[in-house]
């Protein structure tokens, strides 16, 4: 057997290789895992696969009773469908409600100056709160009898 | 003075409160989740929604009436004329045993309760045992506190309460409860590495086989959760021990459902936690032998048993699939995966509403604030990881894609979001609530009390404020001062009012309609209840035969069933699609071609739906679409779908529309004796509202039906199938008169004798023959 082997080296020689795992190799950080997380959470919300499927033009449009076309953003009253930017417009402010929500967590470290703390939860609240009130914004935009009966 | 001593004692013992609290809060989130779903009962009636429940009502009404054993070999004739279906073999038993069991229980108490109403309030019931099994998953995860935020979540969150509310008796009501529990049990035994919480988790996944289809979920979650954590070298005997159990276990009890019967170790769902299984119990081998061998042997082994294997279990594999023995991906599985498949390849599949791809809308009308918090959530578990957090991250991961691929999916998500999003506002409020100066005891006791009271947080905010200036001079060194945190708190706590306003909103407008009571609002704000649905179906029951065959498209089948109790040819269980087929086919073509079908299927009556004078959109007519491509998928040379267009590819029932259209059996149908009928005043006769278009062929006659029913409001017609028509008489019937001539003449009155020699007297008789 060992004969067998070692036939094809009476004639080869060696290389002197070094084969080692490259260095980009490696189990990702906990955050790279968590922004890929977050990243496809986006597109996901946005209704990423209902564009894909279903090929909504990005953005409608209507004619007004002048015929005059007006480029419409929402598909009102449709909650099964929507156009491309509306979607993304939308878990566009849900991923920011989301990191809102994350910078409020980071302000507690204990190392932040009193001024930084203050400047990061005033972001913090401006990211939930605009997202916040923006989606409702958009849903009466969706469905203009939401919350009014 | 003893017994005073202990109350005062109890009273001070911290963990007494908790107890108290957490029970005090998760009965409140039961109460609460039951009785937001009672809606449809208040305005209604108690009545089964929708079509799969009432075949559920109807399998488990027999099941009660005729015991178990008999449900199991229940072959069901009046369904799927003429071949009808095995309903044993082809249901999940789990919802039928579980409310007969509760049934049988309450009667042995002597407590008459009618099985109807057990079906209508199980799944209410149930959404609390769900509420309870996510606090404890939470709890293993997180905290109590997390704990009582996530309950009081899934109690109201209108993802699930979507498919929970009274009288919605589906399978997903309890599948949900038993997904959770069967978690639960999976973490629990993860951690412990105990046989007897593994041991538990496959008979809770038991329960789960048994009752929803949405198992396959879970045996492909836990053996990801697996690989993932030998992956990350997080391998333990405790993670040995907990999965070769649930998978040993586990696969031997769903193997016992009659209608999963082999398909755990025959088909290629399966197959990942069959991977899974021999790859950790590899890796516990290699394990064990690099405690006995050197170094260098054990490289050897390695290198030789890495490759003897993947040889031989690809070879296997691919063997088998050849062979036969493992089936491939199940159309709706593939689905999941290919997005594209099923609108290409399974029309049947396709048509389903609620398997169309999800939107924005979706997400935040079932999720609203936690869609926000859950990444949040997803952060902190990242940041903290440990082997159970894998798990939930994992299943945050997957839950989400499958959620967005298909609306139906956002249930398996929701559970999660209420996971993940109740550890985000646990940890923030946690933070903020904390007093910097005083115990944390107080402060971790005082914030589950707090927050998952979402309507009765004033007072205790009140009392917090009060607090405030006094910690405030203490806490400013590295704190942010108790002000700052107040005001955090309280939006904290307006955000999560709004939720559970949002929740009462979507739950009370768009989830408690029952679907077969139509109900519409006048401008004075009264509500007008249409119950055409049931009076046809009494029609049926009450004037047919029993034995009468009922032709409907199929999403009306169970509902036939169920209250008319007649034959119908196909139903919600669309596991035959060349029989659907056949009937899109009759729906599709031409009265004569469709009586041909009709007549070889045995129809005595035919039902379909009709919204256009009321303005309903879910009728026949938009759903008209579908049959016909479903029907152009077995039948491409008789149907096209291009001929129910007109020449710009639309589709339109006015004068425009294609002359097959305004032809096929369904138009003739739907609009019989409509050109006759003007609704308002303002628009011309046959004006149709659910299209708002006038229809394009209004006075016509049908041939081979006849009208036999039409309700109230139109919204169901029934036709009855002529006989065949008798022999067509001759209509050119020229009388004429026979003159009957018979050859037997005086002469030759009597009988003759060939060759007979004619003697006549006085004559010799000649000699030739004559």
């Amino acid at each position: 057997m060992e004969q067998l082997y070692g036939i094809p080296f009476n004639f080869l020689e060696c290389p002197n290789l070094k084969l080692k795992k490259p260095s980009w190799v490696k189990a990702p950080s906990p955050m790279t895992v968590f922004g890929l997380v977050l990243f496809s959470y986006f597109l996901v919300t946005g209704g990423i696969i209902y564009d894909i499927i279903v090929e909504p033009p990005s953005i409608g449009s209507t004619t007004d009773e002048k015929g005059n076309s007006k480029p419409v953003a929402f598909m009102p009253y449709r909650v099964n469908g929507q156009y491309i930017m509306e979607g993304l417009a939308s878990s566009f402010l849900f991923t920011l409600g989301g990191l809102g929500f994350i910078v409020l967590d980071q302000t507690n470290k204990p190392m932040t100056p009193r001024l930084n703390r203050i400047l990061l939860l005033c972001f913090a609240f401006v990211c939930i709160l605009v997202s916040f009130f923006t989606a409702r914004v958009f849903m009466r935009m969706k469905l203009p009898g939401y919350m009014q009966s | 003075m003893a017994d005073a001593g202990n109350i005062r004692s109890a009273l001070a013992n911290p963990t007494g409160w908790q107890s108290l609290i957490i029970f005090t809060v998760l009965t409140l989130a039961w109460l609460t989740g039951f009785s937001s779903r009672l809606f449809a009962v208040i305005r209604f009636e108690s009545i089964i929604h929708e079509f799969d429940p009432w075949f559920n009502y109807r399998s488990t009404h027999y099941m009660v009436e005729h015991g178990f054993y008999n449900f199991l070999n229940w072959f069901d004739e009046r369904a799927w004329y003429p071949l009808g279906r095995i309903v044993g073999g082809t249901v999940y038993p789990g919802l039928m045993v579980t409310s007969g069991c509760i049934h049988w229980i309450l009667s042995f108490l002597h407590i008459t309760v009618h099985i109807r109403d057990i079906c209508v309030f199980l799944a209410p019931v149930f959404s609390g045992l769900t509420a309870l099994s996510t606090y404890f998953l939470t709890k293993e995860l997180w905290n109590p506190g997390a704990g009582l935020f996530a309950a009081c979540f899934i109690a109201i969150v209108p993802g699930y309460i979507s498919r929970s509310v009274a009288g919605s008796y589906d399978n997903e009501g309890i599948a949900i409860f038993a997904l959770m529990f069967t978690y639960y049990l999976w973490i629990k035994s993860v951690k412990s590495g105990s046989l007897y919480w593994s041991a538990f988790t496959a008979l809770a996944y038991f329960y789960m086989v048994s009752a929803w289809g949405g198992y396959v979920f879970i045996i492909n979650l836990i053996p990801l959760h697996v690989f993932v954590l030998l992956l990350m070298n997080r391998y333990s005997h405790r993670v040995y021990v907990a999965y070769s159990t649930f998978y040993t276990v586990g696969l031997i009890l769903s193997m016992q459902i009659p209608f999963v019967g082999f398909q755990p170790i025959r088909t290629s769902e399966h197959m990942a936690a069959a991977g899974v299984f021999a790859l950790i119990n590899a890796y516990a081998c290699l394990k064990y032998l690099q405690s006995i061998l050197s170094a260098k042997a054990l490289k050897q082994f390695f290198i030789i048993s890495v490759a003897v294997t993947a040889v031989v279990v690809f070879i296997a594999v691919v063997g088998l699939t050849y062979l036969g023995y493992i089936a491939p991906w199940s159309g709706r599985f593939y689905s999941l995966w290919d997005t594209g498949y099923a609108k290409i390849h399974i029309p049947i599949i396709a048509s389903v509403s609620e398997h169309q791809p999800t939107t924005w809308v979706s997400f935040f009308f079932d999720l609203h604030i936690l869609i926000a918090t859950f990444p949040a959530g997803v952060w902190f578990c990242i940041k903290d990881i440990n082997d159970e957090r894998v798990f939930i991250v994992l299943y945050a991961i997957s839950a989400v894609y499958f959620a967005g691929v298909m609306v139906r999916l956002m249930l398996t998500l929701t559970p999660v979001v209420c996971v993940l999003s109740a550890i985000a506002f646990s940890q923030v409020l946690s933070i903020y609530l904390k007093d910097d100066t005083k115990t944390e005891q107080s402060a971790s006791e005082s914030q589950p009390r707090d927050n998952t009271e979402k309507l009765y947080d004033k007072p205790s905010k009140v009392l917090k404020k009060s607090q405030a200036p006094s910690d405030e001079i203490e806490g400013d060194g590295e704190g942010i001062g108790m002000n700052i945190k107040s005001i955090v708190v309280v939006l904290m706590m307006m955000m999560l009012m709004l939720f559970a306003v949002h929740c009462t909103w979507v739950t009370s407008n768009a989830y408690s309609s029952p679907s077969i009571v139509l109900s519409s609002g006048g401008h004075d704000g009264s509500r007008n209840i249409l119950d055409d649905f049931r009076e046809a179906y009494y029609w049926l029951r009450q004037n047919t035969d029993d034995k009468a065959r009922v032709m409907s498209w199929w999403d009306y089948g169970y509902q036939i069933a169920g209250m008319a109790n007649r034959t119908t040819l196909v139903d919600n269980n669309t596991w035959n699609n060349s029989h659907i087929a056949l009937v899109g086919k009759a729906m599709s073509s031409n009265e004569t071609a469709a009586y041909e079908i009709m007549r070889s299927l045995d129809v005595n009556y035919v039902l379909v739906i009709f919204g256009g004078v009321i303005g309903y959109s879910g009728d026949d007519i938009n759903k008209f679409l579908w049959m016909v491509r479903i029907a152009e998928g077995e039948h491409p040379r008789d149907i096209r779908e291009s001929d129910y267009f007109t020449q710009n590819g639309e589709f339109r029932v006015d004068n425009a529309g294609s002359k097959t259209l305004l032809n096929c059996l369904m138009y003739k149908m739907s609009y019989y004796r409509f050109g006759d009928l003007q609704l308002d005043m303002r628009t011309p006769p046959g004006f149709d509202r659910t299209r708002n278009v006038e229809i394009g062929n209004k006075y016509f006659k049908l041939t081979h039906l006849e009208e036999a029913y039409t309700t109230e409001h139109w919204l169901v017609r029934i036709y009855k199938v002529k006989d065949l028509a008798n022999r067509p008489k001759l209509t050119k019937l020229k009388k004429r008169i026979r003159h009957i001539t018979t050859k037997k003449t005086i002469k030759r009155r009597k009988g003759t004798i060939k060759d007979k020699i004619k003697v006549i007297k006085g004559k010799r008789p000649s000699k030739k023959r004559t």
